[in-house]
């Protein structure tokens, strides 16, 4: 493990008390409703931060790809961003996001932007959810990339690693407080006895599941009278793809003034790739609903080297038509 | 995949903010398809086969290849064919309206890959726009080529654009044009039918050629069957591929073909870099 730091609840509290003068602090918080990240106000929001838990909601993609966004704007200065309590999941799909959008030279300003005033603090998953399967594309339930910073609450302590420069900095500004002290064995082991714990959890669930490679495979093979038999109850709404970390698509509208807004879009919706002649390669229900994990699973793993599938399973849970994609792929692969 | 000429890079900074640029001429070429003259705020260069954005503010962008000389780079010509919402409105373009555009975006001719070979042009309706640049490149540097063959086929002799500019290759040593309308009229004087049949009568040095094709899906479908079937391998067959597009960037993903984004890794490729893309002819 890198850096490992622990620091008690009170003192992890004061910290960020302090931080939210400066930035915008953004953390999964406890409600009656579902869990999602929202902005920590004030101090009285610190005590509903929920730490250690399967991924919120809404995907972490929506704090650096808005649903719409004017992209000809000025870049104003904002307030640096923290995003704490961040699954495994959301940070692995950052990846993607980051290939595309800040692919030199053709460097998306306002991602980057964003990307470069945010602190990523990643958190362990200690429960997982129904349809959480990150394990079978090789993610672990814990931060493994993409995070500044990883924390993890054990009882009344928390323990805190560094995973970037980013992080590392932080430690070093906030060292002065005293707050911190080296992690030791006991500590460590703990965690990792945790990280143990939900990992199992997780394979045990998705035993049956194909691996990352595995599926695209079988996608490749597939008939098409699997997708046309799962996609019967698809009312290409496109909420998988809404709710899905790594699905990036858009679309620019045109305002007067050569302002241009980027709108999140997606292949599910009819129309996306029709041409003005008339054609549609996506033009029926069950090639647009396949289509969907042919990008994910078969032609993002041969242009890109981030995972496009991260397991978080949002889009089973969003989908109004109840269609379960793990279900497909058991169905394939047996 | 294969190393074209390195791409050109767009020269504002912001990927998605488009540049002025002032109409200066539009000529009516045929009734559904007209080109554009407009001189951009900026020196704007482009290589033959890559393709901009052309922004109609408050109304939307569409792709579209220069039709002009990439030699020039003060001023810039796009042929468009009425075909939608926004090329409707490029139709109503005049003299003096300020446009938009970005790019040059995509991956164009491998014109070093031709050097010292005949080159065989098969184009059907707008597909002329990009031959037309292409043809002014080759013009430039005719003696680096062998020979330069253009195929060119139109629904009827109304439709056939470019008049002036084919009388002008006519008169170019190196350089043989070929006709042929679907529905000829009285004064039609050249072939009829199809535009592939036009390659029956062709001799070629097949193994000192490269095709290009550029046309509606179904002409470059049928035209890269002849082209094999004339001997031609598949890695020197080129095709200029259209899909539906809006950031021109590598990132909107409308214009995916299978593993590629057309308009980053395209829009021109050779018939083996995308033999095993799926839907590649619609
Ligand atoms: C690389 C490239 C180069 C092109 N070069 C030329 C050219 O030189 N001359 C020419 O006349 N046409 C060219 N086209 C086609 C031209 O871009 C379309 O005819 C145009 O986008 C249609 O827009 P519309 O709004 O009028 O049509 P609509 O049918 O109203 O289109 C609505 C929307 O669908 C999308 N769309 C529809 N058809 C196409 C299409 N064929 N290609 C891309 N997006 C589409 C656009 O996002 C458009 O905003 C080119 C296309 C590409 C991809
Ligand atoms: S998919 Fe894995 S990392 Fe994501 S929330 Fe579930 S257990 Fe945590
Ligand atoms: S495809 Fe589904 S399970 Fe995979 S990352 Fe997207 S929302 Fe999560
Ligand atoms: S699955 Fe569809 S919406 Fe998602 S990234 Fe791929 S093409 Fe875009
Ligand atoms: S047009 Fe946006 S990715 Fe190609």
């Amino acid at each position: 493990m890198p850096d490992s730091f622990l620091i008690s609840d009170q003192n992890w509290d004061r910290i960020l008390k302090e931080l939210l003068t400066e930035n915008e602090l953004f953390a999964p918080l406890a409600s009656d409703d579902v869990l999602e990240y929202q902005l920590v106000g004030n101090e009285q929001d610190l005590s509903r931060i929920v730490y250690n838990h399967p991924k919120p909601a809404s995907p972490l993609k929506t704090f650096f790809l808005p649903v719409k966004e004017n992209v000809t704007r000025d870049i104003g200065k904002e307030r640096p961003r923290i995003i704490l309590g961040i699954p495994a999941c959301d940070l692995a799909g950052l990846g993607l996001l980051d290939e595309i959008y800040l692919q030199e030279p053709l460097v998306d300003p306002y991602y980057r932007a964003r990307r470069e005033h945010t602190l990523l603090i990643g958190t362990d998953c200690h429960s997982i959810q129904e349809h959480c399967h990150c394990t079978s594309y090789g993610i672990r339930p814990f931060p493994q990339v993409h995070a500044d910073l990883g924390l993890v609450r054990l009882g009344d302590r928390y323990l805190l690693y560094t995973g970037s420069e980013k992080g590392e900095q932080f430690i070093r500004r906030h060292r002065d407080t005293g707050y911190f002290s080296p992690a030791g064995e006991a500590d460590l082991g703990k965690a990792e006895a945790l990280r143990e714990e939900t990992t199992r959890q997780l394979q045990e669930k998705n035993a049956a599941l194909p691996d990352y490679e595995k599926t695209g495979a079988l996608i490749r093979q597939s008939e098409e009278s699997i997708w046309k038999k799962y996609a019967a109850t698809c009312v290409s709404c496109g909420a998988c793809a809404a709710i899905c970390p790594t699905c990036t698509c858009f679309l620019l509208i045109d305002r007067p003034g050569f302002e241009k807004i980027r709108n999140l879009d997606a292949c599910q919706y009819p129309a996306f790739e029709r041409v003005a002649a008339g054609e549609d390669p996506l033009a029926d229900r069950h090639v647009r609903f396949r289509n969907r994990y042919l990008c994910k699973y078969v032609w993002k793993p041969s242009g890109f080297g981030s995972i496009a599938c991260t397991g978080c399973g949002r889009c089973i849970e969003a989908c109004i038509g109840k269609i379960n994609k793990n279900q497909l792929f058991v169905e394939l692969s047996s | 995949m294969q190393e074209f000429e390195t791409i050109t890079r767009p020269a504002h900074q912001n990927i998605y903010k488009p540049i002025r640029a002032t109409v200066d001429h539009v000529i009516r070429e045929s009734p559904t398809i007209m080109t554009i003259g407009m001189i951009p705020e900026q020196e704007f260069r482009f290589r033959t086969g890559e393709f901009i954005e052309v922004t109609i503010p408050g109304v939307g962008e569409a792709p579209f290849t220069p039709s002009s000389s990439p030699l020039e780079t003060t001023r810039l010509e796009v042929t468009v064919m009425r075909a939608g919402y926004v090329t409707d409105r490029i139709h109503q373009l005049k003299k003096g309206d300020v446009i938009g555009i970005r790019g040059p975006f995509g991956r164009g001719y491998p014109l070093h890959k031709m050097y010292g070979k005949e080159i065989v042009i098969l184009g059907g309706g707008c597909g002329f726009a990009p031959i037309r640049s292409l043809l002014y490149n080759l013009m430039a540097e005719k003696e680096k080529f062998r020979k330069v063959t253009l195929c060119y086929g139109s629904k009827t002799p109304e439709e056939c654009i470019y008049k002036p500019f084919i009388q002008e290759l006519r008169g170019i040593d190196k350089f043989e044009v070929f006709r042929s309308v679907d529905k000829p009229d009285e004064t039609w004087e050249e072939a009829v039918g199809v535009v592939t049949l036009l390659l029956d009568d062709l001799k070629v040095d097949v193994p000192n050629a490269v095709a290009v094709i550029v046309g509606p899906p179904i002409m470059m479908k049928f035209g890269t069957l002849k082209m094999q079937e004339m001997g031609f391998p598949d890695s020197d067959i080129y095709l200029s591929m259209e899909k539906n597009m809006s950031c021109g960037l590598g990132k909107c993903g409308h214009c995916m073909m299978g593993k590629y984004f057309v308009c980053k890794d395209g829009p021109v490729f050779s018939y083996d870099e995308i033999r095993d893309q799926p839907d590649i002819w619609k």
